[in-house]
């Protein structure tokens, strides 16, 4: 097994009246267990900016239910430019340039796609998929 | 204006031949802009102890407020627990019928940091993007959690 660990740290001085200081770490299990994922996918792509929905990452079946962590990041430097992140068309948000995310992904079902959508302008994305296994596409 | 970062940090030494250590630092910022996100939740605190679903953030009863919606907020969502048996699933409503999309599962110690557009669309909470959360079992789970909003 493998060990891989995720940490948050949230910091302000000046959000609230006392400075902010939240720091958090997960180690990444398979579901239900304590053993560490194995495998990842990940990558660097150019979304265009045609307003259209893209499938940035299928579900599979065989990680419906499963410890699948991901992590995106709109790599764009223009505070205008964003993406919108959906699952199953289901909005979460808009991935401004410089922002990133990291969520559990279970995978509901095989049209729980996480999916995005570039309204105006090219965003380059970063991503990394940590999970238990997927299905493979027959040739 | 208010400064706030976010860094998220993911490593591993043997999940491949060659070490992973990837860091981003997002300040978190308006939308559109270079001005800090300024309003927040604050860290808030949730014990539940069923498998019944429950809203942890209601955009109808959000703090007598109505969030900006479609901008640049944030939640951050943790399971401080420690068990790797049950777990928590976290979804977000929206669409016909207030359908919930599931988004994940957070076991003891996973956290998870996301954008959140926030729509509200009426008080009976049809199509409000509202996040609710479902144990896995009735064993009592604690969730932190907060809101970082404009």
């Amino acid at each position: 097994m493998a060990t891989t660990t995720a940490t948050l740290t949230l910091a302000s001085t000046d959000l609230l009246s006392d400075s902010l200081s939240l720091s958090s770490t997960s180690t990444l299990y398979d579901a239900g267990t304590t053993t560490g994922l194995t495998q990842y996918d990940s990558g660097r792509v150019k979304i265009p900016g045609d307003n259209n929905i893209y499938v940035l990452l299928d579900s599979t079946a065989a990680a419906v239910d499963k410890g699948n962590r991901v992590y995106v990041a709109n790599k764009n430097t223009d505070e205008n430019h964003y993406v919108i992140i959906s699952i199953d068309e289901a909005v979460l948000g808009r991935l401004y340039g410089g922002d990133w995310m990291f969520i559990p992904w279970s995978q509901a079902d095989a049209t729980a796609n996480l999916e995005i959508k570039a309204p105006s302008e090219v965003n380059e994305i970063e991503y990394v998929i940590f999970h238990e296994g997927k299905t493979f596409t027959g040739a | 204006m208010a400064t706030t970062t976010a860094t998220i940090t993911l490593t591993s030494s043997d999940i491949a031949d060659n070490s992973i250590s990837i860091s981003n630092t997002a300040t978190l910022t308006k939308a559109g802009s270079t001005t800090g996100l300024d309003q927040t939740s604050g860290l808030r605190k949730r014990t539940l102890a069923s498998e019944s679903t429950v809203k942890l953030i209601d955009l109808d009863h959000y703090q007598d407020q109505v969030l900006t919606e479609n901008t640049a907020a944030k939640v951050y969502i943790k399971n401080t627990g420690t068990s790797t048996a049950q777990h928590v699933a976290v979804g977000i409503r929206q669409g016909t019928g207030s359908a919930l999309e599931e988004i994940g599962w957070l076991y003891g110690g996973d956290w998870m940091f996301f954008p959140y557009s926030a729509v509200w669309t009426s008080a009976a909470h049809a199509n409000n993007q509202d996040i609710d959360v479902t144990p896995s079992n009735t064993e009592s789970v604690t969730l932190e959690y907060m809101v970082i909003y404009e």
